[in-house]
Protein backbone atom coordinates (compact mmCIF):
# COMPACT_ATOMS: atom_id res chain seq x y z
CA UNK A 1 0.00 0.00 0.00
CA UNK A 2 2.81 2.61 0.81
CA UNK A 3 4.30 1.57 -2.31
CA UNK A 4 0.99 2.35 -4.38
CA UNK A 5 0.83 5.46 -2.07
CA UNK A 6 4.56 6.98 -3.10
CA UNK A 7 3.88 7.06 -6.90
CA UNK A 8 1.45 9.20 -7.25
CA UNK A 9 2.50 11.77 -4.45
CA UNK A 10 5.71 11.70 -6.03
CA UNK A 11 4.02 12.85 -9.42
CA UNK A 12 1.83 15.06 -7.74
CA UNK A 13 4.67 16.95 -6.29
CA UNK A 14 6.11 17.31 -9.53
CA UNK A 15 3.35 18.78 -11.25
CA UNK A 16 3.07 20.87 -8.70
CA UNK A 17 6.31 22.42 -9.50
CA UNK A 18 6.29 23.24 -12.94
CA UNK A 19 2.50 24.81 -12.95
CA UNK A 20 4.17 27.09 -9.76
CA UNK A 21 3.10 30.66 -11.09
CA UNK A 22 5.81 33.32 -11.04
CA UNK A 23 5.34 35.06 -7.14
CA UNK A 24 3.04 38.03 -7.88
CA UNK A 25 5.45 41.38 -6.74
CA UNK A 26 4.85 42.01 -3.02
CA UNK A 27 1.85 44.66 -2.69
CA UNK A 28 1.16 47.04 0.05
CA UNK A 29 -2.48 46.48 1.59
CA UNK A 30 -4.46 43.93 2.74
CA UNK A 31 -6.48 43.11 -0.38
CA UNK A 32 -3.19 41.89 -2.22
CA UNK A 33 -2.03 39.90 1.08
CA UNK A 34 -5.04 38.56 0.91
CA UNK A 35 -5.76 37.86 -2.29
CA UNK A 36 -2.62 35.29 -2.78
CA UNK A 37 -2.97 33.08 -0.42
CA UNK A 38 -6.88 32.24 -2.21
CA UNK A 39 -5.02 32.18 -5.82
CA UNK A 40 -2.15 29.67 -4.19
CA UNK A 41 -4.83 27.19 -2.63
CA UNK A 42 -6.78 27.62 -6.33
CA UNK A 43 -3.07 26.76 -8.13
CA UNK A 44 -2.71 23.45 -5.10
CA UNK A 45 -6.39 22.33 -5.77
CA UNK A 46 -6.04 19.91 -8.80
CA UNK A 47 -2.48 18.32 -7.02
CA UNK A 48 -4.45 17.27 -4.20
CA UNK A 49 -7.16 15.31 -5.91
CA UNK A 50 -4.92 12.03 -6.13
CA UNK A 51 -3.66 12.54 -2.78
CA UNK A 52 -7.02 12.98 -1.64
CA UNK A 53 -8.28 9.64 -3.25
CA UNK A 54 -5.26 7.83 -1.86
CA UNK A 55 -5.99 8.89 1.68
CA UNK A 56 -9.59 7.85 1.19
CA UNK A 57 -8.58 4.51 -0.94
CA UNK A 58 -6.00 3.43 1.78
CA UNK A 59 -8.67 4.36 4.67
CA UNK A 60 -11.32 2.60 2.65
CA UNK A 61 -8.95 -0.68 2.55
CA UNK A 62 -8.12 -0.30 6.26
CA UNK A 63 -11.42 -0.26 7.35
CA UNK A 64 -12.86 -3.26 5.07
CA UNK A 65 -10.11 -4.91 6.71
CA UNK A 66 -10.84 -4.38 10.10
CA UNK A 67 -14.27 -4.56 9.12
CA UNK A 68 -13.71 -7.74 7.75
CA UNK A 69 -11.73 -9.42 10.80
CA UNK A 70 -14.50 -8.06 13.14
CA UNK A 71 -17.25 -10.28 10.71
CA UNK A 72 -15.34 -13.08 10.56
CA UNK A 73 -15.10 -12.60 15.11
CA UNK A 74 -18.64 -12.50 14.66
CA UNK A 75 -19.15 -15.38 12.64
CA UNK A 76 -17.02 -17.75 14.64
CA UNK A 77 -18.32 -16.50 18.22
CA UNK A 78 -22.14 -17.25 16.33
CA UNK A 79 -20.94 -20.64 15.63
CA UNK A 80 -19.23 -21.20 18.51
CA UNK A 81 -22.99 -20.49 20.30
CA UNK A 82 -25.00 -22.61 17.59
CA UNK A 83 -22.71 -25.59 18.66
CA UNK A 84 -23.07 -24.92 22.38
CA UNK A 85 -27.10 -24.55 21.17
CA UNK A 86 -27.25 -27.77 19.69
CA UNK A 87 -25.77 -29.74 22.22
CA UNK A 88 -27.74 -28.01 24.85
CA UNK A 89 -30.95 -29.28 22.77
CA UNK A 90 -28.97 -32.56 21.98
CA UNK A 91 -28.90 -32.47 25.77
CA UNK A 92 -32.62 -31.54 26.47
CA UNK A 93 -34.17 -33.92 23.68
CA UNK A 94 -32.94 -37.40 25.04
CA UNK A 95 -33.73 -36.30 28.71
CA UNK A 96 -36.43 -33.63 28.87
CA UNK A 97 -40.41 -34.83 28.79
CA UNK A 98 -39.47 -38.29 29.34
CA UNK A 99 -42.54 -40.67 30.32
CA UNK A 100 -43.60 -44.55 30.53
CA UNK A 101 -47.15 -44.85 29.75
CA UNK A 102 -49.13 -47.66 28.74
CA UNK A 103 -51.50 -46.77 25.40
CA UNK A 104 -54.78 -47.91 24.62
CA UNK A 105 -54.11 -51.38 23.80
CA UNK A 106 -52.20 -51.79 26.84
CA UNK A 107 -48.83 -51.56 25.12
CA UNK A 108 -45.58 -49.66 27.29
CA UNK A 109 -44.83 -46.69 25.85
CA UNK A 110 -41.96 -43.92 26.10
CA UNK A 111 -41.00 -40.80 24.46
CA UNK A 112 -38.14 -42.28 22.32
CA UNK A 113 -40.36 -44.38 21.21
CA UNK A 114 -42.05 -41.64 19.34
CA UNK A 115 -38.39 -40.72 18.21
CA UNK A 116 -38.39 -39.74 14.28
CA UNK A 117 -42.08 -38.59 14.38
CA UNK A 118 -43.81 -35.14 14.86
CA UNK A 119 -46.25 -35.94 17.50
CA UNK A 120 -48.92 -33.70 18.98
CA UNK A 121 -49.87 -33.86 22.43
CA UNK A 122 -53.10 -33.13 24.68
CA UNK A 123 -53.63 -33.55 28.25
CA UNK A 124 -57.25 -33.88 29.30
CA UNK A 125 -60.35 -36.77 30.80
CA UNK A 126 -62.45 -38.86 29.44
CA UNK A 127 -65.26 -37.48 31.70
CA UNK A 128 -64.48 -34.09 30.38
CA UNK A 129 -67.82 -32.29 29.63
CA UNK A 130 -66.45 -29.96 27.04
CA UNK A 131 -63.50 -28.65 26.53
CA UNK A 132 -61.01 -31.44 26.45
CA UNK A 133 -63.19 -33.12 23.07
CA UNK A 134 -63.49 -29.27 21.75
CA UNK A 135 -59.63 -29.79 21.78
CA UNK A 136 -59.19 -33.45 20.78
CA UNK A 137 -61.61 -32.30 17.85
CA UNK A 138 -59.20 -29.27 16.95
CA UNK A 139 -56.56 -31.71 17.48
CA UNK A 140 -57.59 -33.96 15.00
CA UNK A 141 -58.40 -31.19 12.47
CA UNK A 142 -54.94 -29.99 12.88
CA UNK A 143 -53.67 -33.67 11.86
CA UNK A 144 -55.96 -34.43 8.93
CA UNK A 145 -54.98 -30.67 7.38
CA UNK A 146 -51.63 -31.39 7.85
CA UNK A 147 -52.30 -35.42 6.19
CA UNK A 148 -53.73 -33.84 3.36
CA UNK A 149 -50.82 -31.83 1.91
CA UNK A 150 -48.66 -33.88 0.06
CA UNK A 151 -45.14 -33.93 1.33
CA UNK A 152 -45.48 -33.35 4.54
CA UNK A 153 -44.21 -36.19 7.58
CA UNK A 154 -46.59 -37.54 9.08
CA UNK A 155 -47.78 -36.31 13.08
CA UNK A 156 -48.68 -38.53 15.39
CA UNK A 157 -51.50 -37.62 17.83
CA UNK A 158 -51.37 -38.30 21.50
CA UNK A 159 -54.12 -37.73 23.98
CA UNK A 160 -52.85 -38.17 27.69
CA UNK A 161 -54.88 -38.63 30.73
CA UNK A 162 -54.58 -36.73 33.76
CA UNK A 163 -57.52 -39.24 34.99
CA UNK A 164 -55.58 -42.57 35.34
CA UNK A 165 -58.02 -43.79 38.45
CA UNK A 166 -61.37 -44.02 35.88
CA UNK A 167 -59.13 -43.63 32.64
CA UNK A 168 -58.07 -47.43 32.35
CA UNK A 169 -56.43 -48.94 28.83
CA UNK A 170 -60.19 -49.98 28.43
CA UNK A 171 -61.69 -46.66 29.07
CA UNK A 172 -58.71 -45.07 26.45
CA UNK A 173 -59.37 -47.23 23.68
CA UNK A 174 -63.30 -46.51 23.58
CA UNK A 175 -62.77 -42.69 24.29
CA UNK A 176 -60.17 -42.51 20.90
CA UNK A 177 -61.47 -44.47 18.82
CA UNK A 178 -63.97 -41.89 18.12
CA UNK A 179 -61.44 -39.09 17.26
CA UNK A 180 -59.19 -40.76 14.79
CA UNK A 181 -57.96 -43.98 14.07
CA UNK A 182 -54.18 -43.14 15.09
CA UNK A 183 -55.28 -41.44 18.15
CA UNK A 184 -53.44 -42.84 20.92
CA UNK A 185 -54.09 -42.72 24.38
CA UNK A 186 -51.79 -43.31 27.41
CA UNK A 187 -52.58 -44.16 30.86
CA UNK A 188 -50.97 -45.49 33.88
CA UNK A 189 -50.72 -45.75 37.45
CA UNK A 190 -51.04 -42.32 39.41
CA UNK A 191 -47.13 -42.15 39.78
CA UNK A 192 -46.85 -42.23 35.98
CA UNK A 193 -49.05 -39.89 34.94
CA UNK A 194 -47.86 -37.56 38.21
CA UNK A 195 -44.41 -37.90 36.60
CA UNK A 196 -45.54 -37.23 32.63
CA UNK A 197 -47.63 -34.73 33.41
CA UNK A 198 -44.72 -33.13 35.72
CA UNK A 199 -42.40 -33.24 32.85
CA UNK A 200 -45.09 -31.00 30.40
CA UNK A 201 -45.51 -29.01 33.36
CA UNK A 202 -49.24 -29.89 33.17
CA UNK A 203 -51.16 -28.96 36.36
CA UNK A 204 -54.22 -31.24 37.22
CA UNK A 205 -56.36 -31.27 40.08
CA UNK A 206 -59.36 -33.48 40.96
CA UNK A 207 -62.57 -31.69 42.05
CA UNK A 208 -64.78 -33.05 44.60
CA UNK A 209 -66.87 -36.41 44.05
CA UNK A 210 -70.75 -36.51 44.00
CA UNK A 211 -73.54 -39.09 44.97
CA UNK A 212 -72.38 -40.96 41.71
CA UNK A 213 -68.35 -40.85 42.56
CA UNK A 214 -68.73 -38.58 39.37
CA UNK A 215 -65.74 -35.68 39.72
CA UNK A 216 -64.34 -32.96 37.13
CA UNK A 217 -60.74 -32.70 36.78
CA UNK A 218 -59.80 -29.13 36.67
CA UNK A 219 -56.26 -29.20 34.37
CA UNK A 220 -54.21 -26.58 32.18
CA UNK A 221 -54.76 -26.88 28.66
CA UNK A 222 -52.64 -26.86 25.98
CA UNK A 223 -51.34 -28.62 22.83
CA UNK A 224 -47.55 -29.56 22.55
CA UNK A 225 -45.57 -30.18 19.53
CA UNK A 226 -42.76 -32.41 19.73
CA UNK A 227 -40.38 -32.41 16.75
CA UNK A 228 -38.58 -35.98 15.33
CA UNK A 229 -35.80 -35.32 18.08
CA UNK A 230 -38.46 -35.55 20.85
CA UNK A 231 -38.22 -31.89 21.47
CA UNK A 232 -40.53 -30.01 23.00
CA UNK A 233 -40.88 -27.32 20.25
CA UNK A 234 -44.34 -25.82 21.11
CA UNK A 235 -47.56 -25.24 22.35
CA UNK A 236 -50.99 -23.83 21.61
CA UNK A 237 -53.57 -22.65 24.03
CA UNK A 238 -57.55 -22.48 23.52
CA UNK A 239 -57.06 -19.47 21.36
CA UNK A 240 -55.32 -20.45 18.80
CA UNK A 241 -57.62 -22.64 15.69
CA UNK A 242 -56.77 -25.74 13.80
CA UNK A 243 -55.59 -23.37 10.88
CA UNK A 244 -53.37 -21.55 12.91
CA UNK A 245 -51.75 -24.36 14.63
CA UNK A 246 -51.36 -26.55 11.62
CA UNK A 247 -49.75 -23.11 9.77
CA UNK A 248 -47.64 -22.96 13.06
CA UNK A 249 -46.62 -26.76 12.59
CA UNK A 250 -45.93 -26.57 9.53
CA UNK A 251 -43.28 -23.70 9.88
CA UNK A 252 -41.92 -26.13 12.35
CA UNK A 253 -41.73 -28.70 9.98
CA UNK A 254 -39.56 -26.44 6.97
CA UNK A 255 -36.98 -24.93 9.78
CA UNK A 256 -36.23 -28.19 11.69
CA UNK A 257 -33.12 -29.62 11.80
CA UNK A 258 -31.93 -32.81 13.80
CA UNK A 259 -29.65 -32.41 16.32
CA UNK A 260 -29.43 -35.99 17.00
CA UNK B 1 -69.27 -45.58 35.64
CA UNK B 2 -68.30 -44.83 31.94
CA UNK B 3 -67.37 -41.46 30.32
CA UNK B 4 -70.60 -40.43 27.97
CA UNK B 5 -69.65 -41.67 24.39
CA UNK B 6 -69.71 -39.10 21.23
CA UNK B 7 -73.30 -39.34 20.66
CA UNK B 8 -74.30 -39.07 24.14
CA UNK B 9 -72.02 -36.09 24.36
CA UNK B 10 -74.24 -34.33 21.57
CA UNK B 11 -77.54 -35.14 22.85
CA UNK B 12 -76.31 -33.65 26.22
CA UNK B 13 -74.80 -30.24 24.54
CA UNK B 14 -77.49 -30.24 22.02
CA UNK B 15 -79.99 -30.54 25.52
CA UNK B 16 -77.77 -27.88 27.32
CA UNK B 17 -77.73 -25.33 24.19
CA UNK B 18 -81.54 -25.44 23.83
CA UNK B 19 -82.06 -24.74 27.57
CA UNK B 20 -79.90 -21.99 27.07
CA UNK B 21 -81.69 -20.28 24.91
CA UNK B 22 -84.49 -20.81 26.37
CA UNK B 23 -83.30 -18.85 29.11
CA UNK B 24 -81.48 -16.21 26.61
CA UNK B 25 -85.16 -15.91 25.41
CA UNK B 26 -86.44 -15.11 28.86
CA UNK B 27 -84.15 -13.07 30.30
CA UNK B 28 -82.70 -15.96 32.29
CA UNK B 29 -86.33 -17.00 34.27
CA UNK B 30 -85.85 -20.82 34.97
CA UNK B 31 -89.45 -21.05 35.98
CA UNK B 32 -90.13 -20.27 32.27
CA UNK B 33 -87.43 -23.13 30.54
CA UNK B 34 -88.48 -25.90 33.20
CA UNK B 35 -89.38 -28.49 30.26
CA UNK B 36 -85.79 -27.76 28.39
CA UNK B 37 -84.38 -27.84 31.79
CA UNK B 38 -85.08 -31.54 32.68
CA UNK B 39 -84.63 -32.79 29.35
CA UNK B 40 -80.98 -31.21 29.63
CA UNK B 41 -80.71 -32.74 32.78
CA UNK B 42 -81.99 -36.41 31.51
CA UNK B 43 -79.38 -35.89 29.06
CA UNK B 44 -76.09 -35.21 30.73
CA UNK B 45 -74.40 -36.42 33.62
CA UNK B 46 -75.15 -34.50 36.97
CA UNK B 47 -71.52 -33.43 37.62
CA UNK B 48 -71.52 -32.08 34.14
CA UNK B 49 -75.22 -30.13 35.13
CA UNK B 50 -73.67 -28.87 37.69
CA UNK B 51 -70.58 -27.88 35.60
CA UNK B 52 -72.47 -26.14 32.90
CA UNK B 53 -74.33 -24.02 35.13
CA UNK B 54 -71.24 -22.46 36.48
CA UNK B 55 -70.22 -21.95 33.25
CA UNK B 56 -73.17 -20.09 31.93
CA UNK B 57 -72.76 -18.21 35.18
CA UNK B 58 -69.42 -17.35 34.04
CA UNK B 59 -70.10 -17.07 30.52
CA UNK B 60 -73.11 -14.32 31.03
CA UNK B 61 -70.44 -12.16 33.53
CA UNK B 62 -67.64 -12.38 31.12
CA UNK B 63 -70.58 -10.98 28.60
CA UNK B 64 -71.42 -8.37 31.31
CA UNK B 65 -67.83 -7.73 32.33
CA UNK B 66 -66.64 -7.15 28.37
CA UNK B 67 -69.71 -4.77 27.24
CA UNK B 68 -68.40 -2.77 30.14
CA UNK B 69 -72.32 -3.00 32.49
CA UNK B 70 -70.42 -4.88 35.57
CA UNK B 71 -70.61 -3.11 38.84
CA UNK B 72 -68.99 -4.84 41.23
CA UNK B 73 -71.28 -3.47 44.39
CA UNK B 74 -74.41 -4.54 42.26
CA UNK B 75 -72.85 -8.38 42.26
CA UNK B 76 -71.61 -8.51 45.99
CA UNK B 77 -75.24 -7.76 46.75
CA UNK B 78 -76.93 -10.04 44.77
CA UNK B 79 -74.46 -12.90 45.99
Amino acid sequence: MLLLARGPKAKAWLWLCQLRPPVPPMTPGNEALHMRPRRHFSWQGPPQGPRLRTRLLITALFGAGLGGAWLAARAEKEQRRQQQRTEALRQAAVGQGDFSLLDHQGLTRCKADFRGQWVLMYFGFTHCPDICPDELEKLVQVVQQLEAKPGLPPVQPIFITVDPERDDVAAMARYVREFHPRLLGLTGSVEQVAQASRSYRVYYSAGPKDEDQDYIVDHSIAIYLLNPDGLFTDYYGRGRSAEQIADSVQQHMAAFRSVL
Amino acid sequence: MAAPSRKERQACWGARDEYWRCLDAHAEDAALCRRLRSSFEASCPQQWIKYFDKRRDYLKFKEKFEAGQFQPSESTTNS
